[in-house]
């Protein structure tokens, strides 16, 4: 296990130069905005010197290295600005997006859950009637389910069931359990896409290999071989990268949570694009950015974890 | 998400393969009996040819807005093969030309992105050493984040409009390039024929340009297929949240997501573009997977 630890702080001492590159690139964001900035505090008519006291309270003044430096000594600090939007004048971002952040995390747990228990039983079905009728079924359902952007299933599929079928609400969080269920199924659908056709190719590998010839020449039930033997090993691949899943969830959350009007951090991006203000973008991309590279480096540990030879190479 | 992870590492590791024919002419002769590659390139090819038609076809003007009373979300009929919007305007003519924009982010995205990945993953791949190892380092860090939330955080900052949406999906998009293109680079210029160029005193550029990258070609062009719906459900996702292209360019992306509103009682100012737009991605999806599965010789004879 020594190595397993060595491993782990190297990938940690890896994700350091991502974790700059995430801060700078948000940093920069700030810069290509075209127009100044201060624009969105000033009062209007400002004067030059009101508009200079603005600059020098904020450290736009400063050069933008110091300027950098700075924003990450606040960052170490827990400290991402303030909002500059109407309704949240003043108010800490840190603040906002730890108020937003249980909601997010909420969905994309659930939607985690939907997409692997439709995904892995979907893709075990498939390469168990590999190029049959339900085979081909599934893998079209896999390819269109991959097509479809998530904020238009996500339209269609609250038509169906909030709006048509009336079992669902529409939007929101007021209907308790039953109002995370369409986001979290919108969110899990395309990743169950994936999961599918990973779980199925991973089970074609493995049926394929010596030890399962030899336990079914050995006349093992055909369920007993599969569930115990074949499915322990094709689902390892499957499950280990469920780290990376998070970048899928967090892009798809924004988007998600606009449609659904879902209060988490992808809702607060949204209406902080509206209001201009850029603060709050700015630290919700960053906290976004760090869930990333956290999946990023779980997902490296437990694939290590399952398989020494990835720590030792 | 996963999928591009698992699908650029396939990809990288067709070099160990050998043997393979992953030239042009290849590639079109075992992609002609692929039928996901057939499928998806016919689809591609209709797409195109009515998208570049669009102004010689005989459909009306997608920006004439028609505002007399009763001419406004019309449901589909001979006169409006896809129906009418909020403003009077033909959907069919509107879904045409939105193939063009949607169609041109995604495609000079794609050529944009490929175009950095590969200067930078040749030169990182054909030299080596320090350049390499500063060059991969940047290629990494770009390479863990998801191009969606890039193109988000780019796209916010510069704000709406065509070129910002084509500039912040170019800026995202190229590490899956420049990664493929280093690795490729990497085991081609260890090859004899590179070699023996260098041994006649052919110049680096000449190396990298005229023998390097010719012969990695093939992986290329399955990321820049499975790029081009990348690119197209970035595009549309942008749009809808109101960052992507600007209202009177008719993008399917914009197109869809202002039909929401009408959901309800006009049902097909969205669906007929998102129909298309899915069509589209299926295509180019299919094409790339088709080839993949093509070049790839592991999996012959195990149809997927």
């Amino acid at each position: 296990m020594a190595d397993l630890a060595s491993y782990v702080i190297r990938k940690m001492l890896l994700a350091i130069p991502i974790i700059l590159l995430a801060t700078l690139i948000v940093f920069l964001m700030l810069y290509l905005t075209p127009g100044d900035p201060i624009t969105a505090l000033a009062p209007p008519h400002a004067s030059v010197e009101e508009l200079d006291a603005i600059r020098d309270k904020y450290g736009l003044n400063d050069p933008p290295y110091v300027q950098y430096g700075l924003f990450l000594w606040r960052l170490v600090h827990g400290d991402l600005g303030i909002s500059i939007g109407a309704a949240t004048r003043n108010l800490d971002v840190s603040g906002l997006i730890v108020q937003r952040l249980p909601r997010t995390l909420e969905l994309m747990g659930i939607g985690l859950g939907m997409s692997y228990s439709l995904g892995i039983p979907l893709g075990v079905f498939s390469a168990l009637r590999h190029n049959t009728l339900g085979d081909r079924s599934v893998m079209v359902f896999t390819l269109l389910a991959y097509a479809m952007p998530s904020f238009w299933l996500g339209i269609l599929l609250m038509l169906l069931f909030a709006v048509e079928l009336g079992w669902l609400p529409i939007e929101g969080t007021t209907g308790g359990f039953g109002s995370i269920i369409l986001p979290a199924m919108t969110l899990g659908l395309g990743n169950a896409a994936l999961t599918t056709r990973m779980m199925r190719s991973s089970m074609l590998e493995v049926i394929r290999q010596d030890y399962i010839t030899q336990l079914r020449s050995r006349g093992l039930p055909e369920k007993e071989i599969i569930y115990r033997h074949a499915l322990k090993n094709a689902i390892l691949p499957v499950i280990t990268v469920i780290g990376l899943d998070i970048g899928w969830f967090i892009g798809g959350s924004v988007v998600v949570e606009t449609v659904f009007q879902w209060p988490g951090i992808g809702m607060l991006i949204t209406t902080s694009i509206s209001n201009s203000d850029f603060p709050v973008v700015q630290g919700c991309i960053l906290v976004l950015a760090f869930f990333v590279i956290a999946g990023n480096l779980f997902a490296d540990i437990l694939y290590a974890y399952v398989d020494p030879r990835v720590r030792l190479g | 998400m996963r999928l591009r992870k698992a699908l650029n590492d396939k990809l990288l590791a067709w070099k160990m393969a050998g043997g393979v024919r992953q030239t042009l002419a290849g590639i079109l002769e075992r992609g002609g009996r692929n039928p996901m590659v057939v499928i998806g390139f016919t689809m591609i090819v209709i797409i195109i040819s009515i998208a570049l038609l669009a102004p010689v076809l005989p459909i009306a003007d997608p920006t004439q807005q028609n505002l007399e009373p009763g001419q406004q979300l019309l449901s589909p009929s001979s006169e409006n093969w896809f129906g009418t919007d909020e403003n009077g305007r033909d959907v069919f003519s509107r879904v045409i030309w939105g193939a063009r924009v949607s169609l041109t982010v995604a495609m000079v995205a794609v050529v944009v992105s490929m175009m950095i990945g590969i200067v930078l993953g040749l030169t990182a791949g054909y030299f080596g050493g320090k350049v390499d190892y500063i060059i991969s380092g940047t290629i990494d860090l770009f390479w863990t984040f998801p191009p969606f939330l890039l193109a988000l955080a780019f796209a916010a900052a510069l704000g709406a409009g065509l070129m910002n949406v084509i500039l912040a999906i170019s800026i995202s998009y190229w590490a899956g390039f420049a990664r493929l293109m280093r690795g490729q680079a990497l085991s081609m210029r260890e090859r004899q024929f590179v070699e023996a160029s260098r041994a006649l005193g052919a110049r680096h550029w000449r190396l990298m340009f005229t023998h390097v990258l010719p012969n990695c070609i093939a992986p290329l062009i399955v990321w820049a297929s499975i790029g081009v719906a990348d690119a197209i459900t970035i595009e549309s996702s942008l749009s809808f949240l109101g960052v992507g292209t600007k209202p009177p360019t008719p993008s399917w992306g914009w197109m869809l997501s202002s039909g929401i509103l009408y959901l309800g009682n006009a049902p097909w100012i969205s669906t007929f573009p998102g129909v298309t737009m899915v069509a589209t991605i299926l295509g180019f999806n299919l094409l790339g997977d088709g080839l993949r599965d093509v070049l790839d010789p592991r999996m012959k004879g195990l149809r997927r």
